[in-house]
């Protein structure tokens, strides 16, 4: 531990070096699995920060990530890590008392970090990015009926006659799932549920044909019979629309059902990021450990939760080293001395740890997130 | 078809509601001291002359009896004689001219605090914090903080002096009604802009305001289109009421601009013991709330697609 210690307080790893936890084996950067697919998005070094009452907090500390066209990208995190102010950014969504520090977001090939005028937002808004917000009970207005809120985005954005924009809404509402278009059209909010109601919103969100979708945990306000269905009826549109989706959720059974990759954010920052296989059979980072210890499937009926012990870290502090040292049993010194790089696990698979370092001691995952791995039949179950 | 029901179920209740607030009324009139209905001359006349005036009212029949006849009387619109403000006039008579002098003057004066107030609301929600958000406060503190007497007296000195603008009303000439009506609406226009100001921000961080800008609305057509009605709502409840409210006129306003409307009448009755003058224009006031208020819940609903009467479906909002 010493040993590692004085390593880390001379000079970190270059990123470049991307080491695999077993040491040794580097990879090239664009390896086979993501040469052929296109970047929609990328993001590189983002720090978003909020004024409030007069201090300063960093919400997003230096995130770089990239979005493949076509692929679903769930970020997890618990409340508070920043993931839905991470992504409201690429929608220039941010409340008025934050702001984009440094870093950009290359939406296909514009860096939506440098609009600065509402009217371009207003061509990205709707038109190329769009949102599905957490609760649908107050996501709608509602003084207007269903139809004329979906034809309003039409409108926005194509070049539709009003009665050809009501023929489009109906097939909307039809693409949605909600039987008799031409009934609901004329009806308001409150005639709706809530799982109704959520397709409604998901089909203002597609009604101006973008390409990206970003889903602000999309069914966390709903009941568990309904949220499979708006899942599903995510995955379906996704193919249809040919859509980007990004999914933003602290719902770890949501990721397993709809993600691709998953990226796990802790106090604003990506600490690990993976396909869904990866994330969840051969997690590296000891928060993603604990988080995945903490879904109840995994334990027996009786058994106490696993919880993670402590707070997250006070955002309005400069964080040094690891976030999540301070509530990680197995920290190292260095942990608490220096920020770790990505290290690279596959050429998909990344964590932000000094464990990965080839010079770090071997500490083993929990048992139970060891055997998650080894099984990997809990995911069927 | 819900609606109509809806008007209906609520003027049913009105109108019940009215007869038990009229006849509440009428029956505490009857514990005035009768002092009221013998006029100017009462330590002139003996306790025979008294009783007979009494008698010749109906006033000594039993209270139910006097009931049926109020209302009997009030179907064929009769509220009876002023005793002392205009001895032996029907007072229907009496409040008829001046309630249309003072709505008159009142309508006015209501269009422009609308007219003026609303937008400046939405303005100054539009630009929060900013110039026209500052100047607007200043404006509304400035009204509220300032006794109401100073800036009418002040007007009527400035219309006069600089425009030479007549500073009495003189029936007939829409010019004299200018000053009055200005005086009236500057307070509402204030208290419309404060209102309709705080609606607006409290729509402003609506989820649903969020979405439509996520659709890709700008700020403005997100506030026109979105922000708008569902920030006048609350307003519409109250504006049929305030409307009609006008009928009691403005004391102060009147009397400086000698317009002859009701500003006043009523402590005037009061002071001077006209008990029928006094009783009808308490039933007057009570219809008027009663009236304004169904036309508020009416133009809600007008406005609002969840108000149903008494229907519980509507829940989750």
């Amino acid at each position: 531990m010493a040993e590692l210690e004085k390593v880390c307080t001379k000079s970190f790893l270059p990123e470049e070096r991307r080491i695999s936890a077993q040491g040794g084996k580097v990879f090239a950067k664009n390896t086979e699995s993501s040469a052929g697919r296109e970047k929609i998005l990328s993001v590189q070094d983002l720090v978003i920060k909020f004024k409030l009452r007069g201090q300063v907090l960093t919400a997003v500390r230096g995130v770089s990530i990239d979005v493949y066209r076509g692929e679903s990208l769930a970020i997890v995190g618990e409340s508070g890590s920043g993931k839905s102010v991470f992504a409201k950014s690429f929608m220039g969504l941010l409340d008025n008392n934050g702001w984009v520090d440094s870093g950009s977001i290359l939406f296909d090939g514009c860096d939506l970090t440098k609009i600065s005028r509402e009217k371009e937002w207003t061509q990205i808004r709707g038109k190329r990015i769009a949102m599905v917000f957490q609760d649908p009970m107050t996501s709608l207005n509602p003084l207007r009926t269903i139809g004329g809120q979906i034809r309003e985005a039409l409108l926005l954005h194509g070049s539709l006659s009003r009665a050809e924009a009501k023929e489009q809404t109906y097939r909307i509402l039809a693409d949605v799932g909600i039987d008799d278009p031409k009934r609901r059209y004329r009806q308001y909010p409150h005639e709706f549920s809530g799982g109704m109601r959520q397709r409604v919103v998901i089909a203002i969100a597609i009604a101006g044909r973008p390409e990206f979708l970003i889903c602000d945990e999309p069914t966390t306000a709903l009941d568990v019979t309904i949220q499979a269905q708006i899942l599903q009826l995510l995955k379906g549109l996704q193919k249809k629309y040919r859509l980007t989706v990004i999914y933003i959720t602290h719902d770890l059974g949501v990721v397993a059902k709809v993600a691709d990759r998953v990226a796990v954010m802790y106090a604003g920052d990506i600490v690990e990021v993976g396909s869904c296989e990866e994330i969840f059979f051969d997690p590296r980072h000891p928060y993603t450990w604990a988080l995945l210890s903490s879904m109840p499937q995994l334990r027996a009926k009786g058994e106490e939760l696993c919880t993670i012990k402590g707070t997250p870290p006070n955002l309005y502090q400069t964080i040094r080293g690891d976030a999540f040292a301070p509530r990680n049993p197995q920290a190292l010194v260095a942990d608490f001395k220096a920020r770790p790089p990505y290290f690279y696990v596959t050429p998909t698979h990344a964590a932000r740890t000094w464990l990965l370092d080839p010079r770090a001691p071997k500490v083993e995952p929990p048992g139970h997130i060891k055997r998650l791995g080894e099984e990997g039949g809990w995911r069927n179950g | 078809m819900g609606m109509l029901k809806y008007s209906i179920g609520r003027l049913l209740r009105a109108l019940v509601t009215m007869a038990a607030v009229l006849s509440a009324v009428f029956l505490l009139m009857r514990l005035l001291p009768v002092e009221g209905y013998f006029g100017d001359r009462s330590d002139a006349m003996n306790e025979k002359v008294k009783e007979q005036v009494l008698k010749s009212l109906g006033l000594l029949d039993p209270w139910y009896k006097q009931l049926g006849n109020f209302w009997k009387d009030l179907l064929h619109g009769d509220m009876g004689k002023s005793i002392v403000y205009r001895k032996g006039v029907s007072v229907v008579k009496i409040i008829v001219p001046k309630a249309k002098v003072s709505l008159k003057f009142g309508f006015a004066a209501i269009m422009i605090e609308k007219l003026a107030g609303i937008p400046m609301g939405v303005l100054m929600a539009r630009y929060k914090g900013k110039f026209f958000d500052r100047f607007g406060n200043l404006y509304i503190l400035l009204i509220n903080a300032l006794p109401a007497a100073v800036y009418y007296l002040l007007i009527q000195l400035g219309g006069f002096g600089l425009f030479g603008v007549s500073m009495l009303y003189r029936p007939g000439q829409i010019g004299t009604m200018i000053l009055p009506v200005i005086s009236l609406s500057l307070g509402g226009i204030a208290s419309t802009a404060m209102w309709m100001r705080r609606y607006m921000v409290d729509q402003m961080n609506m989820d649903y305001i969020r979405l439509a800008r996520a659709k890709g609305m700008t700020g403005s057509q997100v506030a026109f289109r979105h922000m708008l009605r569902n920030a006048f709502i609350p307003m519409a409840q109250s504006l049929p009421a305030s409307i009609l409210f006008t009928i009691s006129g403005s004391l102060y306003i009147e009397s400086l601009y000698s317009i002859p409307g009701m500003g006043g009448l009523l402590v005037t009755a009061i002071k001077r013991q006209d008990n029928t003058l006094v009783q009808a224009l308490v039933l007057l006031f009570s219809v008027l709330s009663i009236v304004g208020m169904l036309l508020g819940d009416i133009l809600m609903m007008l406005l609002d697609p969840r108000i149903t009467l008494g229907d519980r479906k509507g829940e989750g909002r």
